[in-house]
């Protein structure tokens, strides 16, 4: 029976062969997080497979030593290309949210995703980011240029509809492809649920606290919880009225913070 | 219904009509504003000394709290006890044009904002007519802001008839007008009393009858090939099945180039052996023959395939800042082709809000407007006309490097000049108990035959053959088909057709052409 999720999976199937088709250079954006992993696993889908780009991680230095754990596992037995990314100066300057966590971002993740591009000459990027995160996401196209310094012209962009994306661009230019942009927090969870992959044990409840959204350590809050299974998570999920993101201090910062820092070419 | 599928609606209309307004509300009346969101806009409103403004939940971006206007298409998420909900707001202004048809072209359905007050305007009838080209049917029309007249039927009334009658114009019977006040919350969630002489559905009651957009049913297969993958010792050809559905086996025609395979195998990851793929699954699919067909061709079957076009003939919106220009080449991307098109001619440039054709043969469409263009293609692609298949039958215009505006196809023409199908008489027979058979039924369009010595033979040796005809139109190639073979024919009413019984004889047994072979006597 062919229902939304289907759906759902044959529209980043069709993003992912459109971008590949269109781009050199490619590469994908793994955060280890849910989402970044079930785009691993549309990819493979995509490509009978496969993952044809290499997997650029960005470490802060900050993350729980599971995720780094779960990272290294995962990418051996999808016998991936993983890149590990870093902003080594400001680590050895001690960069740390006690800068401010906006500038902490901005310094470890930002700069450090930068200078990856720039050493890789990456033409493009898989993000996987939703619409219903947060405000600014909402905003994006599925094909998203940056400029030569990364930056995002949200108040001009081009339209694109009936799946015809912008792929034709300056040289130049840097594009960020969204193949999940259209799911949201429930579909991923469903679709982990349907599809049995394995994801991050953090997101399952230990001693009454899980994670709902994975970050760095001194920036993300677990949640209370009890759910120990997927099943269990999407039951949660229905009863939740704090946003998905609301760990996540750095969200919180000011009205605007995400904006900002995602004008600046954040992810 | 799947309770977890999200329907995808669109909020359009005249600027400052009431839509942020509008969907904060349903927002806070279905409780889907999460208590952080609640409260951080509290704050920036009392920071502003305001009232607490609804419409900031989707001005996510800070230029639009500023400005008060919604800048770019955001997606917000709500839901009902029934389903849950996408909202792709859509800006009112009128630069913002590109931005609404972003939002409004995937969505499954659409309300339409009228201001009870001041009444239909000028974007209030532009929208309409864009949901109409986006072919957007499941339409609620809103009627707002009826606190501001004291909830006056007479007023209402009024709207609800000017704007059934302008929708009527473009092609669209809304499933509901509803009066409403976002401000005070009525209809929306709830009755309060206000409006007692109104017995229809709320927005949510109206909004949960909607169901979501599928591929049209019955439409032929078209599988436009999105890439090539030459992997693992195989050739496999992907894409989406855009409509109909593919099975193992299946003879299928690549078109324009016309090379004609069979379906060897429908793959997924994992799966290597599917028997078929159906509308809106991506596959890959691999073919009996090597053929090295690329990306831009339509797989289809050999009967209701799409025509081999040259020539396009189509209404354009345009959304670029710089006009479009007749006897410009554009770059044209349809299904998974791209070719280079010349505007030959803007044959109608039209007021997008009035729909007056206010020139004819244009130099130019200006942004935001609208026209009837006829383009040369330098090469031929597969298309279907519109109204026969959506997905084959649009396509966008690309303006520099960026997508520009978008089309929706008329008509087309291929090479021979006439948008005729041919029909291959060797092939499309089928010789059963009964005789032969040619159905022409679901032939849109003019026709023409290739007849084949396999096909003159057949009758020859006293053999009758069956046309099934669509409509009388095509009794004039049929006829003169059987005036260049000298052959007869019986014209009769069928079952839900026209038949026409073709043979060398009569079927009467009466002599068809003299003894000298000429003829035919009719």
């Amino acid at each position: 029976m062919y229902d939304h999720l289907d759906d759902l999976e044959a529209q980043s199937i069709y993003i992912f062969r459109e971008a590949y088709r269109k781009f050199e250079n490619l590469a994908m954006l793994y955060s280890i997080g849910k989402d970044s992993t079930t785009m691993i696993h549309l990819a493979r889908k995509a490509f009978f497979g496969k993952i044809p780009f290499p997997l650029v991680h960005i470490d802060t230095t900050y993350k729980y030593p599971e995720m780094i754990q779960y990272r290294d596992r995962m990418a051996r037995e999808w016998q991936a290309d993983l890149i590990v990314g870093s902003n080594a100066a400001a680590i050895e300057a001690g960069m740390s949210p006690a800068a401010g966590r906006l500038v902490c971002c901005e310094k470890l993740k930002s700069e450090g995703l930068t200078k990856i591009i720039e050493e890789r000459d990456f033409h493009g990027l898989f993000l996987g980011i939703r619409r219903d995160e947060e405000g600014s996401r909402a905003k994006e196209r599925v094909f998203s240029p940056r400029d030569k310094n990364f930056e995002w012209a949200y108040k001009d962009q081009p339209p694109e509809l009936w799946d015809q994306f912008n792929t034709n661009f300056d040289p130049g230019t840097h594009i960020r492809v969204h193949p999940i942009l259209h799911w949201t927090e429930l579909n991923i969870w469903e679709y982990i649920q349907r599809e049995k992959f394995e994801i991050c044990p953090l997101y399952f409840a230990k001693d009454g606290k899980r994670f709902r959204s994975l970050g760095c350590m001194p920036c993300t809050t677990p949640i209370d919880s009890r759910a120990t299974t997927v099943d269990e998570i999407i039951e949660e999920l229905k009863t939740l009225k704090d946003p998905e993101r609301a760990g996540r201090a750095q969200d919180q910062e000011n009205a605007y913070a995400m904006q900002k820092l995602r004008a600046k070419g954040y992810m | 219904m799947n309770q977890n599928e999200t329907l995808k609606i669109v909020i359009v209309g005249h600027v400052d009509h009431g839509k942020s307004t509008l969907i904060g509300r349903l927002f806070y009346d279905t409780g889907s504003i999460p208590e952080v969101r609640y409260r951080e806009i509290e704050a920036t409103c009392r920071a502003q000394g305001r009232e607490f403004e609804f419409a900031y939940l989707m001005d996510a971006l800070e230029e639009e709290r500023d400005q008060n206007i919604t800048i770019d298409t955001a997606s917000t998420f709500f839901k009902t006890a029934q389903r849950p909900y996408v909202i792709i707001d859509a800006p009112g202004h009128k630069q913002f044009l590109k931005n609404m048809i972003t939002g409004a072209a995937s969505a499954d359905a659409a309300i339409l904002l009228v201001d009870g007050a001041e009444g239909v305007r000028e974007q209030t009838r532009r929208h309409a007519y864009v949901l109409s080209l986006l072919g957007i049917r499941q339409v609620a029309v809103a009627v707002n802001k009826l606190d501001m007249v004291a909830y006056d039927r007479t007023r209402f009334q009024q709207v609800d008839n000017d704007i059934r009658v302008f929708l009527h114009s473009v092609g669209i019977t809304p499933s509901y007008v509803i009066p409403i006040s976002a401000r005070d919350g009525e209809n929306i969630a709830s009755r309060h009393g206000k409006v007692p002489w109104y017995d229809g559905p709320t927005i949510l009651e109206a909004l949960d009858s909607f169901g979501n957009v599928r591929a049209e049913a019955g439409a032929p297969l078209r599988l436009p090939v999105q890439d090539v993958y030459k992997w693992d010792d195989k050739r496999i050809y992907v894409g989406r099945v855009e409509t109909g559905e593919i099975n193992k086996g299946d003879e299928i025609i690549f078109l324009p180039s016309g090379k004609i395979t069979r379906v060897k195998s429908v793959e997924k990851w994992g799966q290597t052996d599917l028997p078929q793929a159906i509308s809106g699954e991506c596959i890959g699919i691999t073919t009996d023959d090597e053929l090295f067909v690329e990306r831009g061709e339509i797989i289809s079957r050999r009967r209701r395939k799409p025509v081999a076009a040259c020539q396009i003939r189509a209404s354009i919106f345009w959304l670029a800042d710089r006009p479009f220009q007749s006897g410009k080449t554009y770059t044209i991307k349809l299904g998974t082709a791209e070719v280079q098109a010349v505007a030959t001619a803007i044959e109608e440039r039209l007021d997008s809000s009035t729909l007056e054709v206010t020139e004819r043969y244009a130099a130019e469409l200006m942004p935001s407007e609208v026209g009837t263009v006829l383009f040369t293609l330098k090469n031929e692609i597969a298309a279907d006309p519109y109204s026969e298949n959506t997905r084959t039958g649009r396509f966008v215009v690309e303006e520099g490097l960026q997508i520009g505006g978008g089309g929706i196809i008329r008509s087309l023409t291929d090479k021979s000049g006439v948008s005729a199908q041919r029909i291959n008489l060797g092939e499309s027979f089928i010789v059963g108990d009964e005789g032969g058979l040619v159905d022409l039924v679901d032939e849109f369009g003019s026709i023409e035959f290739d007849v084949t010595s396999g096909f003159v033979d057949y009758l020859g040796k006293g053999n009758c053959i069956l046309f099934k005809l669509r409509d009388l139109g095509q009794l004039d190639p049929v006829a003169r088909l059987a005036f260049q073979h000298d052959l007869s024919f019986l014209f009769s009413r069928g079952d839900g057709s026209l038949n026409i019984v073709m043979s060398k004889r009569s079927p009467h047994g009466r002599l068809v052409s003299d003894d000298n072979g000429n003829g035919p006597i009719i």
